[in-house]
């Protein structure tokens, strides 16, 4: 089983390479030109810095390079800053995880409590104005929202200064950490869906027959409906949203000027340099990966009849 | 058209008409605002497409820049003075068929959102199975595919693709301005809602607001619509969904 899941975890992350790799030599511009800039090289030119730089021609000779190098352990270095990308990685991923996981504490901060509270008989017309209100906050453009954060608390009251990236420690700065953290919680688009399924959930549980059972013996209701109707949609949520909190990651990062993998993946595509947007999008894929194996995991421990296929 | 709906047991018959009477105003609202949606956005693609448009999208007026709305352009302008009204009509070029695509794609092959849709009709298909008119449906000796592509999909399973193609066009809608408020996706000077978001950006900051947030509001209000109708729609075609 372990092995089994081992190898389509390779797998997975060897079609993803694979994909992300002909996307990168299908779409215009390559990172020599980039070094080349403004020289007008002309072919010779080129094949001169493919040459100095040992680079294989063909982009299936460059592919299996890379390979080859990713099965030793090297992700290589970047063609722009010579940095090795593990580092780099290494250096930004941190930063990344905090925004990524932090925000998703704070979607679920603002989904569950709706969620339950509407799931609950009592839910009337302060139900509606809060479900009205999760699907208003999941449609505004995170982009936007972090704009009117940024101008209200930078420009407008001067709570922060206006730039974070500098040498001495900023004034509030692991308040200003929190700014991106619940921009992006709120506006990353999945609080109304995550809301809708959970309650979804819960409340065909409580309508459950064993749910009946256990109100008719006076057990607590809640401990009973909490695997079925409570644990299992959240990480079926929690393992099905984290595409798009790492998508919204990759704007929030610029907004904020975020010194993360987002931030780092949008300037090497600016650059093409390949070598840092395959490490990343391979660190991406194996978080994404990571998250539906956690879920895997959770649905065996619940119902270990699922284990078995 | 009637459709067969399980409740306390027991296949109980309904109409269409009825459903729509049994929903609750919450719901006729959410879909009301829906459609108008839908069809606003609709409307505003052709037009875009034969190109009636207010003013030209890629037009400067220099005289008025970052200008507020008001007579002249009716959303205002930009920060080179182009019309803001024009250019969100012509933005929704940028997702419009790109979106359907993605979405029938996702229906039909099974790319982007599939293994979702697949689980669905798959759970669907289970639950209809056992019903009493599929039964009878074979002992009149109607052939399975018939059956399986008939009463099963095109009857029942037909509101459920409506469902998730609008709530998957909410979706391409979101990763459209997403790509091309960051630069990888239709480029300046076309215009996209995401990229128009981006272009106001600097002039934001300094309490020019309307530029941004003209574009932010369309995809606000959008977005919003294709989600309420998806899920007002849900609550009335798929009443207590099948366990």
């Amino acid at each position: 089983m372990a092995a089994r899941e081992l190898a389509l975890t390779a797998l997975l992350l060897l079609g993803v390479s694979l994909v992300v790799f002909v996307i990168l030599n299908l779409s215009p511009g390559d990172p020599f030109s980039v070094l080349l800039e403004g020289q007008a090289p002309g072919h010779a030119a080129r094949a001169s810095v493919h040459e100095a730089l040992g680079v294989p021609t063909t982009w299936y000779g460059r592919y299996l390079a890379w390979l080859g190098n990713i099965a030793r352990g090297n992700l290589g270095t970047s063609i722009r800053t010579g940095v090795p990308v593990a580092g780099e990685i290494a250096r930004a991923g941190p930063n990344t995880l905090y925004l990524t996981l932090g925000s998703l504490l704070v979607t679920l901060l603002l989904a569950v409590p709706v969620a339950l509270y509407s799931a609950s008989r009592a839910a009337g017309a302060l139900a509606r104005g809060l479900r009205l209100a999760v699907y208003l906050v999941s449609a505004v453009p995170v982009f936007w929202l972090g704009y009117v954060v940024i101008y209200l608390f930078i420009h407008r009251f001067g709570v922060f200064p206006l730039l974070s990236g500098s040498a001495e420690p900023a004034r509030h700065g692991w308040l200003y950490g929190l700014l991106p953290i619940v921009v992006l919680g709120v506006a990353n688009g999945t609080v109304s869906e995550v809301t809708r399924h959970l309650r979804g959930e819960l409340g065909r549980v409580l309508t459950e027959d064993y749910i009946r059972t256990a109100r008719a013996k006076g057990a607590p209701v809640w401990r009973h409906a909490f695997k079925e109707g409570f644990l299992l949609p959240m990480t079926e949520m929690i393992a099905s949203k984290i595409p798009f909190v790492i998508g919204g990651a990759i704007i929030v990062e610029q907004v904020f000027n975020w010194p993360g993998l987002g931030r780092m993946v949008w300037q090497a595509a600016q650059d093409r340099d390949f070598p840092v947007i395959m490490g990343i999008a391979l660190v991406a894929a194996a978080f994404v990966r990571l998250a539906s194996l956690l879920r895997a995991v959770i649905y065996a421990g619940v119902n270990p009849r699922t284990a078995t296929d | 058209m009637r459709r067969y709906r399980e409740s306390t047991g027991e296949v109980a018959e309904r109409s269409e008409r009825s459903r729509w009477r049994a929903a609750t105003l919450t719901d006729r609202a959410a879909i009301g605002y829906g459609l108008l949606v839908v069809g606003l956005v609709a409307v505003s693609y052709v037009l875009g497409a034969v190109g009636w448009l207010p003013d030209d999208p890629s037009r400067m007026d220099m005289a008025r820049l970052n200008a507020p709305p008001g007579a002249g352009h009716l959303l205002g302008t930009d920060f080179l003075g182009r019309d803001i009204l024009s250019r969100l009509i012509v933005g929704i070029q940028a997702y419009f068929l790109p979106g359907l695509l993605a979405v029938a794609i996702s229906l039909a092959l099974g790319i982007t959102g599939a293994p979702a849709i697949a689980s669905i009709i798959a759970g669907k298909i289970q639950f209809l199975r056992q019903k009493s008119f599929i039964e009878a449906a074979h002992v009149l000796g109607l052939p399975t595919r018939v059956i399986v592509a008939k009463h099963i999909l095109w009857y029942n399973c037909a509101p459920l693709l409506i469902i998730q193609a609008t709530l998957g066009m909410g979706e391409a809608i979101l990763v459209e301005t997403s790509l091309s408020y960051l630069g990888f996706g239709v480029q300046e000077p076309t215009a996209s809602w995401g990229n128009m978001v981006q272009a106001g950006a600097n002039y934001f900051f300094h309490g020019k607001f309307w530029p941004s947030t003209a574009p932010a509001l369309a995809i606000l209000g959008t977005i919003l619509g294709f989600h309420l109708l998806g899920d007002g729609l849900n609550r009335l075609l798929e009443p207590k969904s099948a366990s």
